[in-house]
């Protein structure tokens, strides 16, 4: 079990472009994928889930993962925050 | 019975029905007759049936043949998405395809299924309901827009569950009727070989619109309630030039209409003769043709159109279509495409034009908004609007071939102050570019659109301190006239033709021609190939409009000559209104185009 924070950089926020790509990088791990905001926790490997997320730009995250891959998969997912999702900064 | 039957679909006595003329805006020319195939949103509400319980796992098979279905769809879309109309777009059809297999969703409807013995159907749309429903009631606004990607996936799968168990599907050869569509839609539709397409809503400048042109699928747009009145498998004729669809239309009415898009089909085919042609009067008069263009998707069509350059490359739908201003460097891209798009010819980038109908987020509401804060008026407000565009526009425009720099031209210009402060915020842009070492270029030409009365009647004053004038007859006519179009009560008043809107142009044109500068008109006028002779009577040397239209206007043009055209347009400004212009038109061009008289005419 392992957990990161994030903040989300890109302008426009985690909108449905963002959201599609998450659950896709996610389901390349078999590491379990959760997406912790403001005591609200959703699966982050559903689309439908993460698309309920409110998160503009600038809101931090926690990402919690857990399974055998879950340090390469924090990584894979923490890069793509951190690239503001290839989007304007 | 079919729970999700759309509307009735039972066999409908042609006879009985009487023939219905709606009169709505074509957006994209040609004609197309062919039975209707209605594609409402609404048409997919989904009742519950009583299944026995033996039943379930067939419906569980049939919930999993429409996801399958589906998914494919959504497949080709993300893959034509991406090409067309770039990766923003196509992420929202990835997203929804996912949707499909999401166990929040895919478990949950199966779940259902055989739980409650409802059918497929029933279970898709109480399971995609909740969630949207929780969407819709967020206090954010960007997650309540995300509910209408939940709304796109449930239509979606009804539609598949319906095909599946439907008798025949009507898809190929026929026209769409809707209420309104996606620039997706449309897209999927002409794959399928749809012949036409009507919508309730929409304007001719709606990313729908656009994408039916370029795709060369007859379009009418703004036909309120039509989508209500039309039935499966009704006759309808689609009249993308004027505007005009007849339902159920008595045997006469569809021979002329047969013979009139023979004579469309005819003109598209021969198309590479007129292309090849000079785009000049019968003496040789030259007049630039040249294309209005919007989005990116539309660059191919400069080339197949044969316009000679981009004459309105109209910015802002840039912005409004992502919600907010794109930064420097995405601009940049983009007008850095358009200037390699256009080569060897120019194009003419109109800075930002918000305001009016297009309201910026950050605007507060205005009574009479058209007479408001817009185009030029806002960026002169905003300098964090103009500045990155300025230098965009002037870092692209060092791609532009050396002989011909790109154009700029400022929207909604009332006053010279305007100007006179304009050119002082260029020249900042000009010192920090040169300061940071940037490429760009400064030798672009500098133009004022001219659709404020006050520009048109002080035009002498402009044309020292300006390279060109770009009228804009849609807003001239506007506030000419005090019409506004938009209005249902008094859009009737609402006339290009008007001879103190001609008067305006002419005027416009003499000061512009004493100090030798180009005028080019880019109104929707400029698309109607009726009134392209008057125009060049009147003296206008280049006209401007979406690509398609081109051609049509490039057949008219080589049919006369340079002095009879200025022998109409003194005459058109002698009329007393709009009427009697519009038949010096009419006349004018069944004397030196039969044919195309025949096509263009209001009653075909």
């Amino acid at each position: 079990m392992l957990t990161r924070e994030v903040t989300v950089r890109n302008r426009a926020g985690v909108h449905t472009r963002p959201a599609s790509m998450i659950v896709r990088e996610a389901s390349r791990f078999a590491a379990e994928f959760f997406i912790r905001k403001d005591g609200y926790e959703i699966n982050g490997k559903s689309i439908i889930g993460v698309m309920t997320l409110a998160a503009e730009q600038g809101a931090t995250l926690d990402l919690l993962f857990d399974g055998p891959d879950e340090e390469a998969a924090a990584d894979a997912l923490e890069q793509l925050f951190e690239g503001g999702f290839g989007e304007a900064l | 019975m079919d729970a999700l039957a759309p509307q009735p679909t039972a066999s409908t006595p042609v006879e009985g029905r009487p023939e219905l003329r709606v009169e709505g805006i074509g957006v994209a020319p040609g004609v197309a007759i062919g039975p209707a195939y209605l594609y409402a949103a609404g048409a997919y509400q989904a009742e519950p049936e009583e299944l026995d319980a033996t039943d379930t796992e067939a419906e569980v098979d049939r919930f999993e043949r429409a996801v399958a279905r589906s998914e494919r769809e959504l497949k080709k879309i993300t893959v034509v998405a991406r090409q067309k109309l770039g990766d923003g777009s196509a992420g929202i059809f990835d997203a929804q395809a996912l949707i499909l297999r999401d166990r929040q969703f895919y478990d949950a409807v199966v779940e259902h299924i055989r739980t409650h013995h409802g059918g497929a159907g029933w279970a898709v749309q109480s399971v995609l309901d909740e969630h949207r429903r929780r969407l819709e009631a967020s206090s954010n606004a960007s997650l309540r827009e995300r509910a209408a990607d939940f709304l796109d996936v449930q239509n979606r799968v009804l539609r598949n569950l319906q095909q599946g168990r439907a008798v025949s599907r009507i898809d190929e050869d026929t026209v769409v009727v809707a209420e309104n569509l996606t620039a997706a839609d449309v897209l999927l539709f002409s794959r399928r070989g749809v012949l036409g397409v009507v919508l309730d809503f929409g304007g001719p400048t709606s990313h729908v619109s656009i994408m039916a042109r370029a795709l060369g699928v007859p379009a009418v747009v703004s036909l309120h309630e039509l989508a209500e009145q039309v039935r499966h498998g009704d006759t309808l004729i689609v009249d993308g030039f004027s505007g005009t669809v007849i339902l159920n239309p008595t045997p006469e009415t569809l021979a002329r209409a047969e013979a009139k898009a023979e004579r469309f089909a005819r003109l598209a085919d021969d198309r590479s003769e007129v292309l090849a042609a000079p785009s000049a009067t019968r003496d040789g008069h030259t007049i630039g043709l040249q294309a209005n263009v919007e989005f990116r998707e539309e660059f191919p069509l400069l080339h197949e159109f044969g316009a000679e350059g981009i004459g309105l490359f109209r910015t802002e739908m840039l912005f409004l279509t992502q919600g907010r201003a794109l930064d420097e460097e995405q601009q940049q891209e983009v007008y850095r495409d358009a200037v390699l798009a256009s080569a060897p010819h120019p194009v003419t980038f109109r800075l930002l034009d918000l305001g009016g109908d297009k309201v910026l987020p950050m605007a507060r509401r205005e009574s009479n908004p058209f007479l408001g804060w817009r185009g030029l008026r806002i960026l002169l407000d905003k300098p964090d609007l103009l500045k990155p565009q300025l230098r965009a526009i002037l870092r692209a425009s060092a791609h532009a071939p050396e002989a011909v720099p790109p154009r700029m031209l400022l929207p909604m210009v009332s006053s010279l102050a305007e100007v006179r402060q304009f050119k002082r915020a260029l020249r900042a842009v000009y010192d920090d570019l040169q300061a940071e070492g940037v490429e760009h270029r400064r030798d672009l030409p500098l133009g004022i659109m001219v659709e404020v009365p006050a520009v048109a009647l002080l035009a002498d004053v402009f044309a020292k301190h300006v390279d060109f004038f770009s009228i804009g007859t849609n807003d001239l006519t506007q506030f000419t006239l005090a019409v506004d179009r938009g209005n249902d009560l008094v859009a009737g008043l609402y006339r290009e033709l008007h001879p103190a809107v001609l008067g305006l142009i002419a005027q416009t044109v003499a000061a512009a021609q004493a100090v030798g500068l180009p005028v080019s008109v880019c109104g929707e006028i400029a698309a109607d190939p009726r009134v392209t002779p008057l125009l060049v009577g009147l003296g206008v040397d280049t006209l401007s409009a979406s690509p398609a239209y081109l051609t049509l206007v490039k057949r008219v043009l080589r049919a006369f000559t340079l002095d009879e055209a200025q022998d109409l347009a003194r005459r058109a400004l002698r009329q007393a209104d709009a009427a009697d212009v519009r038949r010096l038109l009419d006349h004018f061009l069944a004397c030196h185009n039969r044919d195309l008289a025949a096509l263009l005419s209001l009653d075909d």
